[in-house]
C-alpha cells in the first residue's frame, strides 16, 4: 500500500502539484504525477494556465493511460509554467513551485513541479514534458534524473501543444533505474500521434557509454568545478572524454525561441473562451472582441510575450528571415551533431550555466536573460535528439547536473550510462520538512 | 520595433495591450530581435523541414469511429440546443 | 474579361480528414465530433489515406505535376467556426502543379490543387450571439485554383458543370450528395479584379459574376476605378457587396504543421490508376463505335452506368443493336431506373433473343420497358399469358379482326393507351396473325 495522506501537505510547502488526489493511500503499484500539460480523466488539464480552468478533459494523454495501465495511480498534476513557456516556473497561474533545496529557489521550469515531486516524494515517478529544456533544466535545479527522450519516441497524443515540431514526454525520478524501466513503457508507435510512427523501437538492453565529446561554454565556476569532478569520475569509468568544439550551437538558441515562438503561437491561437475552460465572457460582442478580451484578460505575461514574438517571425515580410531561416538553421545544427556522433557515444555538458537562481534574482532579469538560461538545455531539444541531466555535484549546496546529448533513435546508451553514474554518484536527498 | 508594430502584432493576435505592456514589449522585442539578428551569418539546409526526425507517409484508414461519446464533449460546454454558444459573427 | 475559379470540393470520405468521426450520420448539431475536430487541447490529427488518395485522383485527373512530397501548412485566422483558429491547408506543396482541363477545346490551366480541411457551420441568433455546429469541421476538402482563362459567366458556368461531372466520375462522388460545392469567383473587366468569396452552386456562380460584369462594366463606362477588394454574394438579392473592411487585419502567418509529418505523393501517385474521364470515354465512343459525337455524348452525359452497360451490351451483341436499344428503349427510362445486375443481365439477355431472332424488336421493347420501369401494362402484355390475353381480347372483341384486313387502325379499339402502336403490332404480328383473321 503507497500512503498518500501527506501529499497535501508536502504540497502546501513546495506548491508542485496543481491538483492532487482526494485518496489518502492506494493499493497501485506505483504511484506517479503528470505534468498539467498531459491530459488525465479524473483531473483537470490547465497547463499552468487561467484560461483553461475547468478543462476536463475526457481522455488520458497515451503517457498517463500505459502508466495507468501498467498498475500505476496517478496521484496528481504538476505544476508548471503557463503552456510550458518559461524556465523558471514562475509563468504559472497556480503558484511557483520551490526547490526542495531553499524554498527560496526555483525549481526551474517549465516542469518543475515534476523534478520537484520527483526530488521531494519518496519513490515518485513524474511524467515531464519538454520543448526546450524543460525536463533537464528543473532535473538539474532538484537534483533528480531527467531523460527527455528521442522526439517521437513517445506518443503526444493528450499532450497540450507548445512548439509541436520539439515537444516531447519524458520521465524524472530520483532514481535513475526508473528512467528505464518507464520509458519503454510509455514509448512506442500511436496511431492517434503520427509523429510516434515508424521509428526504430527502444531497446531495452544494456549498451556501455565509451566516449563522450565535452563541448564548452560559458557557466558559473561552481557548476566548472562540478563538471570537473564528473569528467574525471567518468574517465574512471572508462569513459573515454574528450573536448570538442561545435561552431553551430551559438545559433541553437535563437533559432530554438523563433521556431517555439512561432509554432506556440499558433497553438495559443485556439484560447479564445469557447467550448472549454473559460468561457464567461459576453456573447453578444463581435467575434473578434470576444476574443480578444478573454485573451487578454486570461493569458499571462510571458504567454502574450511568445505570442507577439511568435506571430510577428512568422509574418509576411518577416517570416523567411526568421521562421523559414531557422528552420534550416536547426537542419545545420542536427548535421554538425551527426558528424560528432561519427565519433563519440554522447556529447557532455553541464546541464544549466548556473545553480538554481533566488526567486529575487529572476525578477530582476530580462526576458533575454531569461531565455538565455536555456543556452546548453536547447540544441538537443531543437534537433529532437534524446538527452538526459544527472546530478553531477553540489554548489553552495545546490545540486548542479550535467547533461548527455545522444544521436537519435540511441535513447538507450543514456538509460544504461544514467544507471551506470548513479552507482558510482553519492547523492543527496533534500531535508523535507513539513 | 516601435509601439506601432507591437500594436498591430497584438491586433493580429487578438490580444488587447494596456500602454505598460506595449511598451514593455515592445522593449523585450527589440532586444530579442537585435539577438536573433546572429541568425543571418547561420548555416542553413532544407533538408527537414517540418520535423527534426524523419516523420513519413503516417496515414489513417477511412474507417468512420467514435472512440468518445459526443455528449461528454459537451458536458461541460456552453451550449443551447447541441450548438455551441459563441459570439457575434455580424 | 477575365475570370479564375477557386473550387471547394468535399472529398466522399467515409470519416473526416484528420480524425475518425463520420462524414455523414446524424444532422442533429455537434454530433459527430471529437477532441480533434473540436480542437481541445491535447487532441492530436491524423491524416486520413482515403482523402490524400482521392486528392490526388484529382491532381491526375487535371494532368498536374505532383511533387515528391508534400506537407500540411497551418493558416491562422480567428473565426467562431475554425476549431483551432487555424485551418490545416497546403502552402507550400500542394499535391498537384500546373495541370490544364479541356473545356470542349479551350484548354483551362490549373494553377493548382490542395487540400484543406472544412471548418463547421454558424447560425446567428436573434441576440446577436452565434450557435455553432462543427459536424462539418473537419470534413476533407480539395480547392482547385485555375488561372484567369474563363472568358464569360456562361463559360464559368459550363466550365464548372463540366469539371464537376469529371470529378464526380473520378472519385465515385453522389450527385445529390449532401456534399456541396463552393466556389471563390476571381473576376476583371478592365484592370483590376474583385474576388467574389464562398458562392454555392453553379446557378449563383453565373449569377454573381454576370453581376460583377455589369457592375464593372458600369463603374468602367463611368470613368470610375476598380477596387480590388472581397465581395460577398447575397443569394437573395442576387448582388454582390462589398465585405467590410476587417478591423483585424488577416496574416495567415503560416507555418508547418509539424503533426502530421510529409508525405511521399510521387510514389503514392504513380499506383493510382484513375477511371476514363467523360470526355475521354466520349471521344473513345466515337472512335470505337463509329458513334457521332452527339450521340456518345448523350450516352455519357446522361450517366456513367448508362455509357457502362453499352460496352456490356456492345459486346454482348454489337455496336448497331447496343447503340439502338441504349438510345432509344433504355435510355428513356434510364432516370428514375435502379439498376441492378439482375436487371442489366435480364435486359441484355433480352436483347440477345431479339439478335437470335427469337422474339421480335417490339416485343424486346416492351419487355425491356416492363423490366425497367415495373409498368403495369408492359409487363401484363410480357407475361407468359399473352396468349391468353389476347385471345381473350379478340374474343370480346370479334369484328376487330375482320376489320383489321381492312384497317390496321382498328385493333387499337380493344387497347387504346398511350402505346398503342407497339400493342397494336404485337397484336398483329402475334396472335391474330396466327388466328389468321381473315379465316374467321
Amino acid at each position: 500500500m503507497i500512503d498518500l495522506s501527506d501529499l497535501a501537505k508536502i504540497n502546501e510547502r513546495y506548491n508542485m502539484f496543481s491538483e492532487i488526489t482526494p485518496e489518502t493511500s492506494t493499493d497501485a503499484e506505483f504511484a506517479f504525477s503528470a505534468k498539467d500539460n498531459l491530459t488525465a480523466v479524473g483531473f483537470q488539464a490547465r497547463a499552468g494556465s487561467a484560461i483553461l480552468e475547468g478543462y476536463r478533459p475526457v481522455f488520458d494523454a497515451a503517457c498517463v493511460e500505459r502508466m495507468r495501465s501498467a498498475g500505476g495511480f496517478l496521484v496528481g498534476k504538476t505544476n508548471m509554467d503557463e503552456f510550458g513557456f518559461g524556465s523558471f516556473s514562475m509563468n504559472s497561474a497556480y503558484g511557483v513551485p520551490r526547490n526542495p533545496y531553499d524554498i527560496e529557489r526555483s525549481c526551474g521550469g517549465s516542469s518543475g513541479g515534476a523534478a520537484c515531486a520527483a526530488a521531494v516524494i519518496d519513490g515518485h515517478v513524474a511524467l515531464g514534458v519538454s520543448t526546450g529544456g524543460s525536463i533537464a533544466c528543473p532535473a538539474s535545479f532538484c537534483g533528480v534524473y531527467g531523460m527527455a527522450p528521442t522526439y517521437g519516441r513517445v506518443s503526444r497524443y493528450g499532450l497540450i501543444d507548445y512548439g509541436n515540431s520539439m515537444d516531447k514526454v519524458g520521465i524524472l525520478s530520483g532514481d535513475a533505474k526508473d528512467l528505464g524501466r518507464y520509458l519503454p513503457l510509455i514509448s512506442g508507435d500511436d496511431m492517434r500521434d503520427p509523429v510516434s510512427c515508424n521509428h526504430p523501437p527502444l531497446q531495452k538492453r544494456f549498451r556501455k557509454l565509451r566516449s563522450v565529446a565535452v563541448v564548452r561554454g560559458e557557466a558559473s565556476a561552481g557548476v566548472n568545478s562540478a563538471m570537473g569532478s564528473a569528467e574525471e569520475e567518468l574517465r574512471s569509468m572508462s569513459v573515454d572524454v574528450e573536448t570538442v568544439s561545435m561552431d553551430t550551437l551559438r545559433y541553437a538558441l535563437p533559432a530554438y525561441y523563433v521556431l517555439a515562438s512561432a509554432e506556440g503561437s499558433t497553438n495559443i491561437a485556439r484560447y479564445c473562451g469557447l467550448r472549454y475552460g473559460r468561457q464567461d465572457g459576453d456573447l453578444t460582442l463581435k467575434f473578434d472582441d470576444y476574443f480578444t478580451k478573454m485573451r487578454s484578460r486570461y493569458l499571462g505575461e510571458e504567454t502574450k510575450r511568445r505570442v507577439i514574438l511568435g506571430t510577428f517571425t512568422r509574418m509576411m515580410g518577416f517570416r523567411d528571415k526568421y521562421y523559414a531561416k531557422a528552420l534550416g538553421v536547426r537542419n545545420a545544427i542536427i548535421s554538425e551533431y551527426k558528424r560528432i556522433f561519427e565519433r563519440f557515444d554522447a556529447v557532455l555538458t553541464p546541464t544549466m550555466p548556473f545553480i538554481s537562481p533566488r526567486f529575487d534574482e529572476i525578477s530582476g532579469m530580462s526576458a533575454l536573460e531569461t531565455y538565455h538560461a536555456d543556452v546548453l538545455s536547447v540544441p538537443p531539444n531543437l534537433s529532437g535528439l534524446p538527452h538526459i541531466s544527472m546530478p553531477c555535484g553540489y554548489s553552495e549546496g545546490m545540486p548542479v547536473g550535467m547533461m548527455l546529448v545522444a544521436d537519435h533513435w540511441n535513447d538507450d546508451i543514456l538509460l544504461s550510462a544514467a544507471e551506470e553514474w548513479q552507482k558510482r554518484f553519492d547523492a543527496r536527498s533534500p531535508e523535507v520538512s513539513l | 520595433m516601435d509601439r506601432e508594430t507591437v500594436t498591430k502584432v497584438a491586433r493580429i493576435a487578438h490580444l488587447e495591450l494596456t500602454e505598460e505592456e506595449i511598451e514593455l514589449y515592445r522593449k523585450d522585442l527589440e532586444e530579442i530581435l537585435d539577438y536573433f539578428q546572429v541568425l543571418d551569418g547561420a548555416p542553413s539546409s532544407d533538408a527537414l523541414l517540418v520535423n527534426p526526425v524523419e516523420v513519413s507517409d503516417v496515414l489513417r484508414s477511412d474507417e468512420p469511429r467514435m472512440d468518445i461519446p459526443a455528449d461528454d464533449l459537451l458536458a461541460n460546454m456552453n451550449t443551447y440546443e447541441r450548438y455551441v454558444r459563441g459570439p457575434r459573427v455580424q | 474579361m477575365k475570370i479564375g475559379l477557386e473550387v471547394h470540393v468535399q472529398l466522399p470520405t467515409r470519416s473526416k480528414m484528420f480524425c475518425s468521426c463520420p462524414t455523414e450520420g446524424s444532422a442533429e448539431p455537434n454530433t459527430r465530433v471529437c477532441p480533434a475536430c473540436m480542437g481541445f487541447p491535447g487532441s492530436k490529427p491524423s491524416l486520413n489515406g482515403e482523402a490524400l488518395r482521392l486528392g490526388l485522383k484529382l491532381a491526375k485527373m487535371l494532368g498536374c505535376s505532383i511533387p515528391d512530397t508534400t506537407w500540411f501548412s497551418r493558416k491562422i485566422y480567428f473565426y467562431p467556426d475554425l476549431a483551432k483558429n487555424f485551418q490545416v491547408t497546403q502552402q507550400e506543396t500542394p499535391i498537384g502543379l500546373g495541370g490544364v482541363y479541356m473545356l470542349g477545346d479551350k484548354p483551362i490551366r490549373i494553377t493548382r490543387i490542395h487540400l484543406e480541411e472544412d471548418p463547421g457551420k454558424i447560425k446567428r441568433t436573434a441576440d446577436g450571439s452565434s450557435l455553432i455546429d462543427y459536424n462539418r469541421s473537419g470534413i476533407p476538402l480539395a480547392e482547385i485554383v485555375t488561372e484567369p482563362d474563363i472568358s464569360s459567366p456562361a463559360e464559368a458556368r459550363r466550365f464548372l458543370a463540366s469539371l464537376l461531372a469529371d470529378i464526380r466520375h473520378t472519385i465515385d462522388l453522389e450527385p445529390d450528395s449532401e456534399r456541396s460545392v463552393r466556389c471563390d469567383c476571381n473576376i476583371s473587366v478592365g484592370k483590376e479584379r474583385c474576388e467574389v468569396k464562398n458562392v454555392t452552386g453553379l446557378k449563383n456562380v453565373e449569377r454573381a459574376l454576370t453581376f460583377e460584369m455589369v457592375r464593372q462594366t458600369k463603374i468602367l463606362k463611368a470613368g470610375g476605378k476598380i477596387e480590388r477588394e472581397t465581395r460577398h454574394f447575397d443569394e437573395e438579392r442576387k448582388v454582390t457587396t462589398s465585405a467590410r473592411k476587417k478591423e483585424f487585419e488577416a496574416d495567415y502567418g503560416y507555418i508547418n504543421e509539424p503533426d502530421l509529418g510529409v508525405y511521399h505523393i510521387a510514389k503514392m501517385a504513380s499506383e493510382i490508376e484513375n477511371k476514363e474521364t467523360p470526355m475521354e470515354m466520349i471521344a473513345r465512343f466515337v472512335g470505337d463505335y463509329g458513334m457521332t459525337q452527339e450521340a456518345a455524348k448523350q450516352i455519357v452525359s446522361t450517366d456513367i452506368g448508362l455509357a457502362g452497360f453499352f460496352e456490356e451490351l456492345a459486346a454482348a451483341t454489337d455496336a448497331e443493336t447496343a447503340k439502338t436499344f441504349i438510345s432509344g428503349v433504355i435510355s428513356s427510362h434510364w432516370k428514375g431506373f435502379k439498376p441492378s445486375r439482375g436487371s442489366l443481365d435480364d435486359i441484355t439477355s433480352m436483347i440477345g433473343r431479339f439478335a437470335k431472332g427469337e422474339i421480335t424488336d417490339v416485343e424486346c421493347n416492351m419487355r425491356i420497358r416492363c423490366i425497367m420501369t415495373g409498368d403495369e401494362d408492359s409487363c401484363r402484355v410480357c407475361s407468359d399469358d399473352l396468349d391468353e390475353i389476347v385471345g381473350r381480347a379478340l374474343d370480346e372483341n370479334p369484328s376487330v379482326i375482320a376489320d383489321y384486313a381492312k384497317n390496321e387502325k382498328a385493333a387499337n379499339r380493344i387497347i387504346g393507351g398511350r402505346d398503342e402502336g407497339d400493342r397494336r403490332n404485337i397484336l398483329l404480328r402475334g396472335d391474330s396473325q396466327r388466328r389468321q383473321a381473315p379465316d374467321i
